[in-house]
């Protein structure tokens, strides 16, 4: 299987903060890869480098057989059309309806006339069961509709890769599954590549081919949601348990408590 | 030696800011232009909600304003029993000065406040980043034609204001004050001039429609995506607009009409 976006050896820094050291992987085309990790592990600032939106302080991210670094600001532009991208909130247009939002994209970036629009605009709605919303505006849906009307505007130009940023992070068991049912859907009927960043083990098993786990800037570990389950290591094991404790501490790094609380002087509350 | 690092620090960070406020909106002002009816739209729905938004504060203000000069005028000049100078006062303390810097200052807490908590808003909520990941650039979509909107916008609304508020003095001084109107247009007529004084007027205008907006634009632009950033961003846009606006005005009226 052809790989659609590899990261090689890519390191980046912000300010005296290191968030990858030496972080090597590769996207399969046509199937669901997952990137999974703790919260502020650098799982959304790795979809902000597959669309140059960052660019990496050492390393290399190619996507397409490009390398972005190399691309002029036209070309990346030109890239960028091919990737949708779902935003942890839907980042729909405050200022637009539904309608208008999903259809935002073939208005910038293509002559069709109103009436194509006005069809495709609709099929993709109908796709995700919102084309009785397409008047409302996005102050009016809940996290979930709009999180689905904004996978419609993602869809809308047939992009060849979607990157999903936590899709189901804050959503209710039925919209999670809605949410699960579509990515799958998607995936398969539009033939495509999907990154799905999350940290919801559950739901992203169920749909994801191949899962990296990501910690403290490294992979740390990745295969099969299968595989992944049976692992020994400790730290994909608290992962996939939710073990409060582990690998990954449960307290932030800091005095001994012992001595943060004077209590080896011997006695507690003292004058 | 610590205030004086303090003043370094300071210093470096105006700098810097300014720097980066010129290139954005250098960067937003040479992107390559959209189709022209697109442009075209986006440039009037701004106008509408930037400008034609602000109407009703900036004619209220003027109303109430323009009452108040012709109160007080008429207060200073009955003790030197000038009264009919009265239209030449309030016009030309409205057209050179008040006009421009109350509409300006108006302007910066209700269209500059707005478009800085929008940006802010659009940044928090990931709308930029998308718009960028769609291959669309957010500074000419976003950016472009709101300062344009602001730069159109602010000239006409000092003149709205400076019209309202010339209209109201007329008005208290014939109906409470007594003062012939004919007297009252008639001493305005003669003494206003266009080239010096409404056209100066106007200059200054523009000129503070530029600064308002470039300094909204630049806060809510570069604002800390959160609650606290955008309140922050928000406060700060209308406090550095409106001191540059009376700091403008004097270096503007130094030049115009200082000898």
């Amino acid at each position: 299987m052809s790989s659609i976006a590899r990261f090689e050896n890519v390191a980046l820094a912000r300010g005296d903060r290191s968030i990858f050291q030496d972080l090597s992987l590769d996207i399969p085309d046509g199937k669901i890869t997952a990137i999974m990790g703790p919260s502020g592990c650098g799982k959304t600032t790795l979809l902000r480098l597959l669309g140059r939106q960052l660019q990496p302080s050492a390393g290399r991210v190619s996507l397409f057989g490009q390398n972005l670094a190399e691309l002029s600001t036209t070309q990346i532009l030109a890239v960028r059309r091919r990737i949708g991208v779902l935003f942890q909130n839907g980042a729909l247009f405050s200022d637009l309806n539904v309608f208008d939002n999903v259809a935002f994209p073939l208005r910038e970036h293509t002559r069709l006339s109103e009436r194509q629009i006005r069809d495709l605009v609709l099929i993709r709605l109908h796709m995700v069961g919102l084309r009785g919303a397409r008047a409302l505006m996005p102050n009016e849906l809940s996290g979930g509709m709009a999180r689905r009307v904004a996978l419609a505007r993602a869809i809308i130009l047939d992009p060849d890769i979607i990157l999903y940023d936590e899709p189901f992070a804050g959503q209710d068991p039925i919209s999670m599954g809605v949410l699960c049912e579509l990515i799958a859907q998607i995936n398969k009927v539009l033939g495509i590549c999907s990154v799905v960043v999350s940290h919801d083990i559950h739901e992203t098993s169920i749909i994801s081919d191949h899962i990296y786990i990501i910690s403290e800037g490294k992979i740390v570990s990745s295969g099969s949601p299968r595989e992944l389950a049976n692992s020994t290591n400790p730290l994909v094991r608290q992962f996939v348990a939710g073990e409060a404790d582990g690998p990954i501490p449960f307290h932030f790094p800091g005095q001994d408590l012992w001595q943060d609380l004077d209590i080896d002087r011997g006695v507690l509350w003292s004058s | 030696m610590e205030q004086l690092a303090w003043l370094g620090r300071t210093g470096i960070a105006i700098t810097q800011s300014l720097g980066q406020s010129a290139l954005l909106l250098l960067m937003a002002l040479t992107a390559p232009p959209d189709r022209l009816s697109r442009e075209l739209r986006r440039l009037v729905t701004q106008i509408y909600f930037i400008g034609v938004n602000s109407v009703l504060i900036v004619m209220l203000s003027g109303l109430f304003i323009g009452m108040v000069l012709a109160l007080q005028g008429h207060t200073v000049l009955s003790r030197f029993g000038a009264v009919e100078a009265l239209g030449q006062l309030v016009s030309l303390t409205l057209l050179r000065e008040l006009g421009p810097v109350v509409a300006g200052l108006l302007f910066a807490g209700r269209a500059g406040s707005a478009i800085t908590a929008e940006l802010g808003f659009m940044k928090a909520t990931e709308q930029l980043s998308a718009l960028e990941m769609m291959g669309v650039d957010p500074l000419a979509h976003v950016l472009r034609p709101r300062f344009l909107a602001g730069l159109i916008s602010m000239p006409i609304l000092a003149q709205i204001f400076n019209a309202v508020a010339i209209l109201s003095a007329w008005l208290v001084s014939t109906e409470l004050l007594g003062i012939d109107g004919g007297s009252f247009w008639a001493n305005m007529n003669q003494v206003v001039d266009f080239r010096e004084d409404v056209v100066n007027g106007i200059i200054k205008a523009i000129v503070f429609g530029f600064v308002i907006t470039w300094v909204a634009l630049h806060q809510g632009y570069t604002a800390a995506p959160n609650t606290e950033g955008i309140n922050r961003s928000t406060t700060r846009s209308v406090v550095i607009a409106s001191l540059s606006v009376l700091a403008l005005d004097f270096v503007l009226t130094a030049l115009m009409f200082g000898e």
